[in-house]
């Protein structure tokens, strides 16, 4: 679904991002892991072009978009949610109106259908009666849940988690992640990039070790937790767990 | 008391004086309100053309416009700018005044508008534009449905603030013998000598158009903030 090949990305000077090649399959749930600084959250970016890569091909769905047209990227974005750490709610509209902007107003559904639409993920979601709340009222952990109601609205075919729980009181990060894994259960292709080494044992059909810019290691998570191999790896478990 | 009541009626009684004052607001009102028109609309365009340019590193000829613009404005007082629109820009052709104050206040508010405009585009958080972007909104679509209503939200004191200023400052439109609410004044002073009744007066009318604008703008923050409440 998105191979990645030969993709670097520097920032001025400072090389973030070190020739990372990579394939991720539908219905894969890849959970990235790393000390800060590592590039994981800059890989994640640059595959919805958050970040233009400096050199390398990501390919999506069949079609090469580090050339992609601005019309094209805003096209392929619809099929790529993403979710923030600090979630990036829109302040100044309800949460009803922050679920559906986008598909109005990119012409992909009618207002009614938006209304309904947004009624059944905020079910899902388990928010049902904040549809008319703007979002300063809600705490962080909901806030995030219509972050991601939000991005389901537009049924996209991978989501995209940028450290979806690091803002969160510790009380708050498991409705989030309880969420995810129905989001996993359901069949979404997902990458996630978290410190909840918890989430990735137990959701993550792989999970990937980075550092300095580069994935030095990957497995299945029971391999990758109980026999990690590079001592970077080693390392940085026995630091967390 | 009873020198009061005769002043009153020496200067806006006699002759219909007070119809100086009222035809001169109708002129303050009429170069105010297509001024804070002309102010706004240019002001947002530039606001925009140097927020993108900041933000994308697009428009690098009109972003460079903007900044002449806002410099030779910003660094000339009002006053010598009505003259020079007047006499110089307009000098050869016969055209009505109040055009001619409309425009200059117009341009002038414009460069203020824009740096107040563009103050709010920048102290929105990244964040709410990538959002916006990462659910494929282009730039515009961002801008128009995410940004601005915030940005204008954040400036909005601001901007009020700049419509008082530039209503208070048509009074220097007699420079250009316009006869605005000031020049009204100080026509009736002209003819009765005296100073205190209509200048005081003119004075109280600028105050209380004032009072109610910062009244009304109020409410509108008020319920602007609704979006705040916890």
């Amino acid at each position: 679904m998105i191979d990645v090949k030969h993709l670097c990305k520097s920032f001025a000077e400072v090389e973030v991002l070190k020739d990372i090649n990579e394939t991720i399959e539908q219905g894969e749930k890849v959970v990235i892991v790393g000390p800060s600084g590592s590039g994981k959250s800059t890989f994640l970016r640059c595959l919805n072009l958050m970040e233009k890569p400096t050199s390398g091909d990501i390919i999506f769905e069949g079609k090469n978009i580090t050339q992609a047209s601005e019309h094209e990227m805003n096209k392929l974005r619809q099929r790529m949610g993403m979710v923030f750490q600090h979630f990036n709610l829109f302040p100044h509209l309800t949460i009803k109106r922050n679920i559906t902007l986008a598909p109005v107003k990119l012409g992909l559904m009618t207002q009614a259908e938006a209304d309904a639409k947004a009624e059944e993920l905020l079910e899902r979601v388990g928010l049902p009666d904040k549809a008319n709340e703007y979002p300063s009222r809600l705490s962080g952990g909901q806030k995030q849940r219509i972050a991601i109601a939000r991005s389901l609205a537009m049924n996209p075919d991978v989501m995209l988690f940028d450290e979806p729980t690091s803002a969160l009181d510790p009380e708050m990060v498991g409705e989030v992640l309880e969420l995810m894994k129905q989001l996993a259960e359901d069949g979404m292709t997902m990458v996630v990039v978290t410190h909840e080494m918890g989430f990735a044992r137990e959701v993550a059909s792989r999970v990937m070790f980075m550092a300095d810019g580069r994935i030095l290691e990957q497995n299945e998570p029971k391999e990758f937790f109980a026999n990690p191999q590079n001592q970077r790896l080693k390392d940085f478990l026995s630091k967390i767990i | 008391m009873n020198g009061l009541i005769e002043d009153f009626k020496q200067n806006f009684l006699e002759l219909d004086r007070w119809k100086y004052l009222v035809n001169g607001l109708g002129t303050t009102l009429l170069i105010t309100f297509f001024a804070v028109i002309i102010g706004a609309v240019l002001g947002f365009v530039v606001a925009i053309v140097r927020s993108t340019h900041d933000k994308t590193g697009k428009m690098k000829v009109l972003n460079a416009i903007c900044k002449v613009y806002l410099t030779v404005i910003r660094g000339t007082p009002m006053v010598v700018q009505l003259l020079i629109t007047y006499f110089v820009i307009f000098g050869s052709v016969n055209i009505d005044k109040v055009f001619v104050a409309v425009l200059a206040f117009g341009i002038n508010s414009g460069a203020y508008v824009a740096e107040i405009v563009r103050s709010g585009i920048m102290s929105i958080d990244n964040g709410q534009f990538e959002a916006g972007r990462s659910l494929g909104l282009s730039y515009r679509q961002t801008m128009i449905s995410i940004i601005i209503p915030q940005a204008f939200k954040t400036v909005l004191p601001a901007l009020a603030n700049e419509c008082i200023v530039l209503l208070k400052e048509t009074s220097v439109a007699g420079y250009i013998a316009i006869q605005d609410l000031t020049k009204g004044g100080d026509i009736i002073r002209s003819q009765t000598f005296s100073a205190f009744m209509p200048l005081i007066t003119v004075a109280a009318i600028y105050l209380i158009m004032v009072m109610t604008l910062t009244h009304l703008v109020g409410k509108l923050e008020r319920r602007l903030a609704q979006s705040d409440r916890r």
